[in-house]
């Protein structure tokens, strides 16, 4: 903050600011991946001005947060952001119900939103001015299951028993609803189809369950403390079938911290992942001390998306940046680190180029190991490595 | 009587008011907006909580009840919300009197954890019932731009007027009960119930009338309040804190039991919330609750019969 008002002060460039709101959880129980946004921003930002990509514009851009703890706050804050700071254009909010309450306002006040939220019905609504970077969560369910069984292939230990195990919530069902379908549609048995209230208090019902079971394979979809609780349940219980985690939780540097070792070998679906952007995420972990999450790499990816649309637009009218935005395909700074290379859309505002990766624990990082054109490393299955 | 309506009209003129002269597609005019439903919202639980002495912690089961039925009404059978507003209202009246058959020999703490159980039973089964409430993923009410026939907006403020006749009625009703003989069995009960019981008052019918008027009243406030967010979740409008803590909260911060309480309580919470998240946002969001929870105590322990206090004991009245 303190270099962007140096900046500011020292101001090249004699037009007011350009203002894009910042609407994350900077409080709350997700604080932490709003705190992760903001620092993925700020960076995004830096590199922006580092690399000249601001010069065009004419003008400094200024970032106003609002702090969306809960999707009840979304709707006010969002309307102040538009008709009391003045934004052009709106980032956020990682939660799916804050993201679709936050859209409704935006698209009754012709304002362009970026977010990447999973939640299928953010681009199904038919709306114009949302733009999702990342994959639909029913998309996510169904890639966590096919690649897992295309890597279980090649290990040469197929797949035919899966268990799923999900929270309650939005991003739980949705996901656990992919996975279903596809396993009914693959002819894969479902062992165990069990969902979990948040915040869970023990997993041991769920761990002795999935030990009785007999599954290969399984998908516990989680957010954070419950993630944590569900993998060193297993772990105490010697239970050691391949896991894949369901983004969330299961890719932030927390994840390590939370289960040390334990965190070895477990697998991920996951949007993007930050060694596809080397430089960057090296600067990102000697400022904030941790590897880049996604979320930070994505939202700062859509940041630039909407600073280069609004530079192409060569105006603050958000009914332009919109146009702008929905038309730039952009492949360089934060959008080559997401997979696919770009940032770019289809006309309903969902992502045309992006798909999931599979990522897995490797000591303090997570190593992209699926599918093989992005693949930064192989695979190891039940110790194995896959050729 | 006659004050209690002047009060409600007054309100209503300066809402209205400000309605017509803020930009209508702005900030303040939602905040406006938002204070009215707060205040109602308040108003619709101070009916039983005020009136009865029925410190209800589950009022967000019938505003999750106003909510969906009007807005999946909406969605599956294109029935505007108009329309399913009544139907919520009767839908929630009919809960109240059904949850009053295992609660109504409760009283005090006991009466409380029931409801709030009862609210939070709400949310999970709105949770696992998908085909009737969409489950945890939330519904979107239909976009339709401006239109009086589907009570939407574009900007908030042409919500001014709707919300201020639901203030009015919420508040009118609270009046009439109050002054009237319903009022007077009510509190009758609220004092001492078993006197009252003596006293040949049908302190079950009394209950079970008060608590169906103010459960259909926070369904309507619920309906209001999904045309105009737009987008519901069974943790949104099932929500113990920001909703059934919220309506008992505004009540008590202003003044339990009195009108003005309410619509004080409103004033206060809303504005201090808005201003907070404004303000801190940027610097240090994490201290906005902080800040807010240590304010609250604070008027609650200064003021414990409520800041509406400040002036009824200058009258002399207390």
């Amino acid at each position: 903050m303190a270099a962007l008002a140096t900046l500011a002060a020292s101001n090249a460039w004699s037009a007011e600011p350009v203002k894009i709101g910042i609407l994350v959880p900077l409080s709350g129980p997700t604080a932490q991946f709003g705190n992760n946004i903001r620092n993925g921003v700020e960076l995004a930002l830096e590199d922006m001005k580092e690399t000249g990509g601001l010069k065009a514009l004419g003008a400094d851009v200024e970032l106003v947060y609002a702090d969306v703890p809960a999707p009840n706050a979304a709707a006010a804050a969002t309307q102040r952001l538009i008709s009391q700071d003045g934004v052009v254009g709106i980032i956020g909010s990682f939660v799916s119900s804050i993201t679709l309450a936050a859209s409704e306002v935006t698209e009754r006040a012709g304002v362009p939103m970026m977010t990447h939220s999973f939640a299928d019905q953010i681009t199904s609504r038919g709306y114009k001015f949302i733009f999702q970077v990342a994959n639909k969560a029913s998309l996510f369910g169904e890639k966590q299951l096919t690649y897992a069984l295309d890597i279980a292939k090649r290990a040469g230990s197929p797949v035919s028993k899966i268990a799923i195990l999900y929270e309650d919530t939005a991003y739980g069902t949705a996901q656990a609803k992919g996975l279903r379908d596809t396993a009914n549609r693959l002819g894969i048995q479902i062992v165990v189809d069990e969902s979990y209230p948040l915040n869970l208090t023990d997993a041991s019902p769920l761990v002795n369950k999935l030990r009785a079971s007999g599954a290969d394979l399984v998908f516990p979809v989680s957010y954070f403390n419950d993630a944590i609780l569900i993998i060193r349940t297993m772990r105490q219980q010697n239970l050691d079938i391949p896991t894949v985690g369901g983004a969330a939780g299961y890719i932030i540097p927390d994840f390590k911290k939370g289960l040390g070792d334990l965190v070895e070998g477990v697998y991920s679906i996951a949007p993007a992942n930050y060694d596809a952007l080397p430089a960057i995420a090296e600067k990102y972990k000697k400022k904030y001390g941790a590897f880049m999450p996604h979320e930070a790499l994505m939202y700062g990816a859509a940041f630039q998306h909407m600073v280069k649309a609004i530079e192409v637009a060569q105006s603050r009218d958000p009914e332009k940046i919109r146009d702008a935005i929905a038309a730039l395909r952009k492949c360089d700074g934060f959008s080559a680190g997401l997979p696919g290379g770009c940032t770019a859309f289809d006309a309903n505002g969902l992502t045309s180029v992006a798909f999931p990766v599979f990522v897995q624990w490797r000591g303090d990082d997570i190593v992209t190991v699926y599918p093989p054109e992005v693949a930064k490393a192989p695979a190891y299955w039940r110790g194995k490595e896959v050729k | 009587m006659m004050r209690s309506l002047l009060i409600i009209a007054a309100v209503a003129c300066v809402a209205l008011l400000l309605g017509a002269v803020l930009q209508p597609r702005g900030y303040a005019v939602r905040v406006v907006c938002l204070i009215l439903l707060a205040a109602s919202l308040g108003q619709c639980w101070n009916i039983v909580g005020g009136l009865a002495n029925q410190v209800s912690l589950g009022h967000a089961a019938f505003f999750g009840i106003g909510a969906y039925t009007s807005t999946m009404l909406q969605i599956k059978f294109g029935l505007s919300p108009w329309a399913g507003l009544p139907i919520g209202m009767l839908f929630a009246a009919l809960v109240s009197v059904l949850l009053s058959i295992p609660t109504m020999r409760l009283k005090g703490p006991y009466f409380s954890l029931a409801t709030l159980a009862f609210g939070e039973a709400c949310r999970i089964v709105a949770t696992a019932a998908t085909g009737l409430t969409g489950g945890p993923q939330g519904v979107s009410v239909p976009f339709a731009g401006n239109s009086w026939l589907l009570l939407q907006f574009r900007g908030a403020g042409a919500y001014v007027p709707v919300f201020v006749g639901l203030f009015v009625v919420v508040c009118v009703a609270f009046t009439l009960l109050a002054n009237g003989r319903l009022g007077y069995m009510l509190r009758a009960i609220r004092e001492n119930e078993d006197a009252a019981e003596v006293t040949g008052i049908n302190t079950l019918g009394v209950r079970l009338a008060g608590g169906a008027i103010s459960a259909a009243l926070t369904a309507a406030t619920g309906t209001m309040f999904a045309q105009f967010t737009f987008f519901i979740d069974p943790d949104i409008v099932f929500s113990a804190t920001s909703i059934s803590i919220r309506a008992a909260l505004i009540a008590i911060l202003g003044g339990v039991g009195t009108l003005a309480g309410p619509i004080v309580g409103a004033l206060v919470i809303v504005p201090l919330e808005e201003l907070l998240s404004a303000y801190l946002s940027n610097k240090a969001a994490g201290i906005a609750p902080l800040i807010f929870g240590l304010i609250l105590i604070g008027i609650v322990v200064w003021r414990p019969s409520g800041l509406v206090s400040l002036v009824t004991q200058r009258r002399g009245r207390t």
